[in-house]
């Protein structure tokens, strides 16, 4: 592994990516302002063209121009980070001059990279019809104000983009949080930007006030981790934790920074702002909740759990298995049955989120229940690395068919439908093309075959099966008593996702089934960009399922550097 | 040359025709989709005869496909035209396919069907997209029984459910949304059940067996998994151990049970029946019944014989139970796609007895079952759809005298009512004899008294009852001043389209071809589980005595 210091030779390369983000912030505070404004020398009659201001021009005028600026820098981002990860990995340290690691550059910093930038692009590509810019013709109040604010969306995108990469990135569990905070804070504004709607507002204050106890529990957890070990590096956490992690103070600084990432993934019992943020936000700034912030969460998760309370430190089994089990069941029971009683869309994706959270956290679950003692560190590490490819996997496809729903739904939004079920009826007649898109995403959502999130789910329920089978010496007087019972959690999810089927068909009942509102019978909107993005999502969606083969290969390889690690 | 890839074309052409041609549909105007209808119909005929055609001349075997072994004497674990190609290799998951004596009777009868079923709703609404449906499921059909691959097996399994869905939901009756829905969720409910017995079974392999996932260092391989359970359970042994296997068992049946399906599991059989349209309906009873009793023959029978035997008690029961109560459930149906609904749950119940006789006569007699229900029940539900079709009524008693108005519709409905219920010389009746026969060796085997047979018996006498007594009062009662049905509003009343005629005919003639001459079938099924018994389950189940 290289080390380098801060602005070395070949510091600027190895996050190219996050300077691309950088760049395309200042790029946007400049671009929207460029004009025909020219400098006059004093004392002279030069007039020495100065592009700030002026009569801007045709371009630079375009209230979307933002929006298009902002998914060029993502997706030059996106093609940076691929680039880097798939043509030959240069592990890079960031280290200070004092030597102690701030962030790193790896496969699985890199993979997840890619599922934020993905996310963020494919959001902001949608977020060019799905804000009010309207032409520049537009010379009304409402129309000036909602051209004019354009810009500070996307900005706040980058920043969430920048934060993101920052979580993934990070080496330092004070970095992480910082990166962490700067993500929350610019999707608190995302999710109320439209304050003129009661609900954004009301959504965003609800999003704000839970999300700021969660990280101030998380912080608090922070400064008590600090007090115990002297230091946040996750190298020196992890080492303190091997030697005597089963102290009061560290297990109460871990049980509060689980509350803060907890929220992020929402998981019960910290799930409850989710639905009314993902339904007050517009459709895609919920898709990011929904996908990139969760992303996040279970990095954040993966990291605390795995790298720095590994369960190495203790013997046998990890101190968190038991509660973290019971909240996975939790999480995933309850985020399915209030799935089936929701009528608003937005909510009802919201808690099949909550329901893919308990998922995700059944599987680390299982990473918890590896036996660490002496003999048996290779199997196990073999199962863990199956674990945490199924988790990465999972959240990787989950770009493709939640944001994609999200974006569907996005469309509708953009006639001021999207917040009943009703308001799909009818879909498959109005617009073939969506109503097709969309049951695609539901089909995938619920894991039927040949679709990602099919394999997505068989890989999740593969990792259980195997941890719990791991000590299992297969013979004839083999007995159902020998199973770990982690392989209940399996059971526990498939009945699971039998019962989310019924609400994710009810979705394609209503759109081929129900005639369209009244007033609704038209043509949707257009929107070339926000279609071009469902398109992606939806091939991604199939492709990803039909031939999972790469993306598990790479998805190997990013858990590959976190389980080697260990 | 090798032709091993010719399995491919079967999953291939239908599948991917279907796709292109829904896409295309999708980006025409309604107006051009209705001029477009017709052609596409016509291009599914197509498609699907040369399909017929293909798997026609697979079974013709050696003098026209080069490398064909012959059916009959196919060794048990061999495959025709068997075909390996790596899809995700790092879990052990490749494209196998290949065909034996227990899955070519099911693709041939697919490819029977599926021409059949587009002549018998060559009139049916929404040409453009029916039809490429239909192929699409007739696609997702045939995968499900050329896959010699859990993973591929699961994945073509569920596929079945999607253009079925949408068959029943877009061209159903007036309650079909409840009854997609209920049809999909109870399906969906119980594979993902037997998935996670799936998965189970893969991790407590052996690593690195034949086609092993170079990371996993396990393989969804259905053969070479077969092979290791045989040797695992040989000598008395219990492959996995008793509790596990039973519960493994278990699983697995249940993903199975529910779509043949068997009482308890029944209910969401008749809803969809009723509320699907004629085409589906008779590929849903035709072929789309049997993927569970395939599906139990293919794995759990062959994996856990001593579950099997442990439990075939139970399965024993729920056949009777089957057989017993879908018929008399039949006596009180007035609504005639209902009754034959309940007529398909009680032959199910038929193939279950004869699984769970464990004997290669009572097995052969449920793959016959299999394959002669599939020829009958589709020319039910056809007389079915006819009836609906033309009378606008599915009530029986809505049209009398139906032999003084619409002679061919009458002819039909008496010959299919007349094969369903066992007439002999037509194929149900071979099947029905055999399975009668392997019950009784059974029942002399374990000593019960004869009282046993009294069951079955019975229900032979009411399934005669509720065929005589709906066609006495749809076809011959009220004779000459009969007066048409009130939903035809005074209109003359119509016998079939052409169409419906030949699919009619042809159907009746491989009834009684089946009948006459059942050794076509039947001799390659019986060399099948004879090789299966003598293979696997004897030295596996009398080891341990």
């Amino acid at each position: 592994m290289k080390q380098i210091e801060s602005f070395d030779e070949g510091f600027v390369l190895a996050l190219a990516p996050e300077f691309v983000l950088v760049i395309g912030l200042f790029t946007l505070m400049i671009a929207p302002n460029v004009g025909n404004a020219t400098f006059r020398i004093p004392l002279t009659q030069i007039r020495v063209p100065w592009f700030f201001g002026g009569k801007r021009g045709l371009l630079s005028s375009d209230p979307r121009l933002p929006g298009l600026l902002t998914t060029v820098f993502f997706t030059l981002a996106f093609g940076l980070a691929t680039v880097s990860f798939v043509g030959g990995m240069n592990k890079t340290q960031i280290i200070t001059e004092g030597g102690s690691t701030m962030l790193q550059i790896d496969e699985f910093s890199r993979m997840f990279e890619l599922i934020f930038f993905g996310a963020l692009a494919l959001a902001s590509a949608a977020s060019v019809n799905r804000l009010p810019a309207t032409s520049r013709s537009d010379r009304t109040a409402a129309g000036l104000y909602n051209n004019r604010r354009q810009v500070d969306f996307y900005i706040l995108l980058l920043t969430t983009g920048l934060g993101m990469s920052i979580v993934a990135l990070a080496q330092d569990l004070f970095l992480l949080f910082i990166g962490l905070e700067l993500a929350s804070f610019s999707t608190y504004v995302l999710v109320s930007f439209i304050k003129e709607s009661k609900e954004g507002t009301e959504a965003g204050m609800k999003y704000f006030i839970v999300g700021s106890v969660a990280s101030g529990v998380g912080l608090y957890g922070l400064s008590l981790l600090y007090l115990w070990s002297g230091s946040l590096q996750f190298a020196d956490l992890s080492v303190a934790f091997a030697e005597n992690g089963m102290e009061a103070l560290p297990l109460m600084a871990l049980g509060m920074l689980l509350v803060g990432f907890g929220f992020k993934v929402s998981a019960a019992p910290f799930h409850f702002a989710a639905p009314d943020a993902y339904a007050g936000a517009t459709a895609p700034v919920a898709g990011v909740l929904a996908t990139a912030s969760k992303a996040m969460g279970v990095l954040g998760l993966l990291r605390l759990l795995l790298v720095v309370a590994s369960p190495e430190a203790t013997d046998g089994s990890a101190v968190w298995l038991v509660a973290l089990g019971v909240l996975s069941v939790v999480t995933m029971t309850w985020g399915n049955l209030a799935a089936l009683g929701s009528t608003n869309p937005k909510r009802m994706l919201a808690y099949s989120s909550v329901a893919h959270a308990g998922y995700m956290m059944a599987a680390i679950t299982a990473i918890g229940a590896l036996n660490w003692e002496d003999g048996h560190v290779d199997m196990s590490t073999d199962a863990a690395l199956v674990v945490v490819t199924a988790l990465i996997f999972h959240l990787a496809v989950l770009v493709c068919f939640k944001l994609g729903a999200f974006l569907v739904l996005s469309l509708l939004e953009s006639e001021k439908g999207g917040h009943t079920l009703e308001s799909l009826g009818g879909l498959a007649k109005r617009d073939p093309f969506l109503a097709v898109a969309m049951f695609i995403f539901m089909m995938s959502l619920a894991g039927v075959p040949p679709l990602s999130g099919f394999v997505s789910k068989l890989l999740v329920i593969m990792g259980i099966v195997k941890v719990a089978l791991l000590d299992v010496t297969v013979n004839s007087n083999l007995t159902f008593g020998d199973i770990h019972w982690v392989w209940f959690l399996a059971l526990l999810m498939v009945i699971n996702s039998a019962i989310s089927v019924f609400y994710y068909l009810r979705v394609g009942l209503v759109m081929y089934f129900h005639e369209p509102e009244e007033g609704r019978e038209g043509a949707l909107p257009s929107g070339t960009p926000v279609r071009f993005a469902i398109l992606v999502c939806l091939i991604t969606t199939v492709f990803f399922g039909v031939g999972a083969g790469q993306l598990i290969a790479l998805c190997e390889a990013a858990a590959n550097a976190l389980v080697g690690a260990w | 040359m090798t032709t091993d890839w010719i399995s491919l074309p079967l999953v291939g052409l239908p599948l991917i025709s279907s796709i292109v041609l829904l896409a295309f549909v999708a980006y025409s105007s309604p107006a051009a989709r209705d001029r477009m209808g017709p052609s596409i119909r016509m291009a599914s005929l197509v498609f699907s005869l040369i399909m017929l055609v293909l798997t026609t001349a697979m079974f013709f075997g050696s003098n026209y496909i080069e490398g064909t072994m012959d059916w009959a004497t196919l060794s048990f674990g061999s495959f025709n035209y068997e075909f390996r190609y790596d899809w995700i290799e790092s879990l052990g998951i490749h494209w196998t396919v290949g065909m034996d004596a227990l899955s070519f009777p099911m693709v041939w009868l697919t490819t029977f069907l599926l021409p059949i079923t587009i002549v018998a709703t060559w009139h049916e609404k929404n040409a453009a997209v029916y039809f490429p449906l239909l192929l699409m499921m007739g696609g997702a059909l045939i995968g499900v029984f050329v896959a010699l691959d859990l993973f591929m097996f699961y994945v073509f399994w569920e596929l079945t459910l999607i253009p079925m869905f949408f068959l029943i939901l877009k061209w159903g009756g007036k309650d079909r949304k409840y009854a997609s829905q209920k049809f999909f969720i109870y399906t969906f409910t119980a594979s993902v059940i037997m998935l996670l017995g799936l998965v189970t079974v893969y991790f407590l392999q052996p690593e690195n067996l034949s086609h092993a996932g170079a990371w996993t260092g396990r393989t969804f391989d259905i053969p070479t998994l077969t092979a290791h359970a045989q040797s695992a359970n040989a000598g008395g042994a219990w492959f996995l151990g008793e509790s596990l296997q039973k519960i493994l068992f278990v699983m697995l049946m249940i993903g199975f049970l529910v779509k043949l399906p068997s009482v308890p599991f029944h209910t969401w059989l008749p809803d969809a029946h009723v509320q699907a349209p004629t085409g589906g309906s008779m590929l849903l009873a035709g072929v789309m019944l049997k993927m569970g009793a395939y599906g139990m023959f293919r794995l759990p029978l062959a994996f856990f014989p001593h579950a099997a035997q442990h439990f075939q008690f139970a399965l024993l029961a729920l056949g009777m139970i089957s057989l017993v109560w879908g018929a008399v459930v039949c006596l009180g149906q007035t609504n005639l796609k209902k009754m034959v609904a309940y007529s398909s749950v009680s032959h199910m119940g038929v193939i279950l007895i004869g699984i769970a006789t464990m004997q290669p006569l009572g097995w052969a007699a449920a793959l016959f079952m299999m394959f002669a229900h599939g020829i009958i029940s589709p020319m039910l539900f056809a007389v079915c759809g006819a009836f609906k079709h033309h009378y606008h009524s599915m009530e029986i008693g809505a049209m009398r005298g139906m032999a003084k108005h619409s002679p061919w519709l009458a002819t039909s409905m008496m010959f299919a009512w007349m094969a369903s219920l066992g007439l002999p010389l037509l194929a149900g009746f071979v099947a029905e004899l055999m399975m009668f026969l392997a019950l009784w060796y059974f029942i002399a085997a374990e000593g019960w008294s004869v009282l046993w047979m009294v069951g079955p018996a019975f229900v032979l006498a009411i399934t005669a009852a509720y065929y005589l007594w709906s066609m006495q009062r749809t076809i011959f009662e009220g004779g000459d001043d009969t007066q048409p049905p009130a939903s035809l509003h005074g209109q003359p009343v119509p016998d079939i389209t052409g169409a419906e005629k030949w699919a009619m005919v042809v159907m009746a003639a491989f009834t009684i071809l089946f009948g006459v001459m059942p050794w076509i079938a039947l001799d390659m099924m019986h060399g099948w589980t004879e090789a299966f018994f003598e293979t696997l389950l004897i030295p596996i189940l009398k080891g341990g005595a």
